[in-house]
């Protein structure tokens, strides 16, 4: 492995979070669960906090992302996405489907076009792929601030681009540019983001 | 995503990755238009990863309600309280009518919603279906139309969707294909030519009535409803 993990990351780099899920997969491997629960059920729970959502609905969410993990860690595909964007789309859905009063753990919707992406990556962009969270945050520490501050809005405390504007108090043309140059510029430090 | 023209703005594939909360409408567009546009899905499984980085990058302080063994136990339960599946049903009757472009997403959506798909006199050579009306007169609707059927020129109350689910149109020189969105503005006025060879079909959404020139075709929407 070339690239530092960034700090925040901790323990366990991507291809042993994949490891990890694709042996739950495979083997209903308990062990594997505990350890990427101890990586996982932190993160989902206070990412939902951050969201606003109330403690005890965090943890009945998290609850669900985690027991949707366990149950569907099959249908995780190393080659489509990192552990990491996989486990957040599912918190996602289940956070949405959850203020559309549908949540339960057997409804996430693993049609969601997130986690089957058009293309069969090239083995040599696998690596990049593994390497994914964590060459993902150090390009977004690149990005200028007001750029990188419209994602976290976005992502952290769930406020639509519209939501945005009216927060930072800024014309809905220039969030809107701010999110283009910023993909733009994501694209280019990545490489293989489309 | 490199034809302009052909897709949303940012801030629609980020208001979808981020979980933003959105009309019934807009998710049903958005998603349709991720389900039949592999640029667009290539570039929300993008928008994703950055939600996975953020995700990984989370310290949470607070203390866990639940460990591992508890979601080994939840995970016995639900399988102790699952029913069998039911046997596939028979297709409903609705369905007969409904056009094989129609993306899963939104056949789930018709199937949830309990919708009928009534096909309804539009102008010459165009049918309508009304799937969704919300607040702020949002309307989510099917298009079918002949090939080379002309709209006339129309203007619009709010902003209008167009996503080609079937065959094309053409909107002065742009060609817009099955995964193309058409994004128009309020004010913008324009008139569309459907592509010869194959019925067109969209799913369009629109907010306010379509404001036409013709004074004939504005008598006509008293009983079109659009």
């Amino acid at each position: 492995m070339g690239m530092a993990a960034p700090s925040q990351a901790g323990l366990m780099d991507a291809a042993e979070l994949a490891g990890l899920v694709e042996r739950i997969g495979a083997d209903r491997d308990r062990e594997a669960f505990r350890r990427l629960f101890d990586h996982f059920a932190p993160r989902v729970r206070g990412f939902l906090v951050r969201r606003g959502l109330p403690s005890a609905q965090a943890d009945d969410l998290a609850q669900d992302t985690m027991l949707a993990i366990w149950r569907r860690a099959e249908s995780y595909d190393v080659a489509k996405s990192a552990v990491s964007t996989w486990v957040y789309t599912i918190a996602r859905n289940l956070h949405i489907d959850q203020y559309r009063k549908l949540a339960r753990a057997d409804r996430v919707d693993l049609t969601d076009p997130s986690l089957r992406p058009g293309e069969i990556p090239a083995a040599d962009e696998l690596y990049a792929r593994g390497q994914d969270a964590s060459a993902v945050s150090e390009a977004l520490q690149t990005l200028p601030e007001d750029q990188r501050r419209v994602l976290e809005l976005a992502f952290m405390e769930g406020l639509s681009h519209s939501d945005i504007a009216v927060r930072l108090v800024l014309p809905l043309g220039t969030v809107k540019s701010r999110i283009r140059l910023a993909m733009d510029k994501l694209k280019l430090s990545l490489g293989d983001l489309q | 995503m490199s034809r302009r023209g052909y897709f949303l703005e940012q801030g629609w594939y980020l208001d979808h990755a981020a979980g933003a909360s959105m009309s019934p409408g807009q998710d049903m567009l958005l998603r349709s238009h991720l389900e039949v546009s592999v640029p667009a899905r290539a570039h929300a499984v993008s928008m994703a990863r950055i939600g996975g980085a953020m995700l990984e990058s989370v310290e949470d302080k607070g203390e866990l309600a639940f460990d591992a063994d508890d979601i080994f136990a939840l995970d016995e339960a639900f399988d102790a309280a699952r029913t069998p599946p039911e046997p596939a049903a028979a297709i409903p009757a609705a369905a007969v009518d409904r056009p094989e472009c129609l993306p899963a997403v939104l056949c789930d959506f018709i199937d949830r919603e309990g919708i009928k798909l009534r096909w309804e006199f539009l102008g010459p050579g165009l049918r309508k279906a009304m799937l969704w009306h919300g607040e702020s007169d949002e309307r989510l609707w099917l298009l079918r139309a002949r090939p080379g059927v002309a709209i006339p020129r129309h203007g619009h109350r709010g902003t209008e969707l167009t996503l080609v689910l079937q065959g094309s149109f053409l909107d002065g020189d742009q060609r817009y294909v099955r995964g193309d969105v058409e994004e128009a503005d309020p004010g913008v006025e324009h008139d569309i030519q459907i592509g010869e060879g194959e019925e067109c079909i969209c799913l369009a959404l629109t907010q306010g009535k379509l404001r036409f020139d013709d004074p004939l075709l504005r008598a006509l929407q008293v009983f079109t409803g659009l």
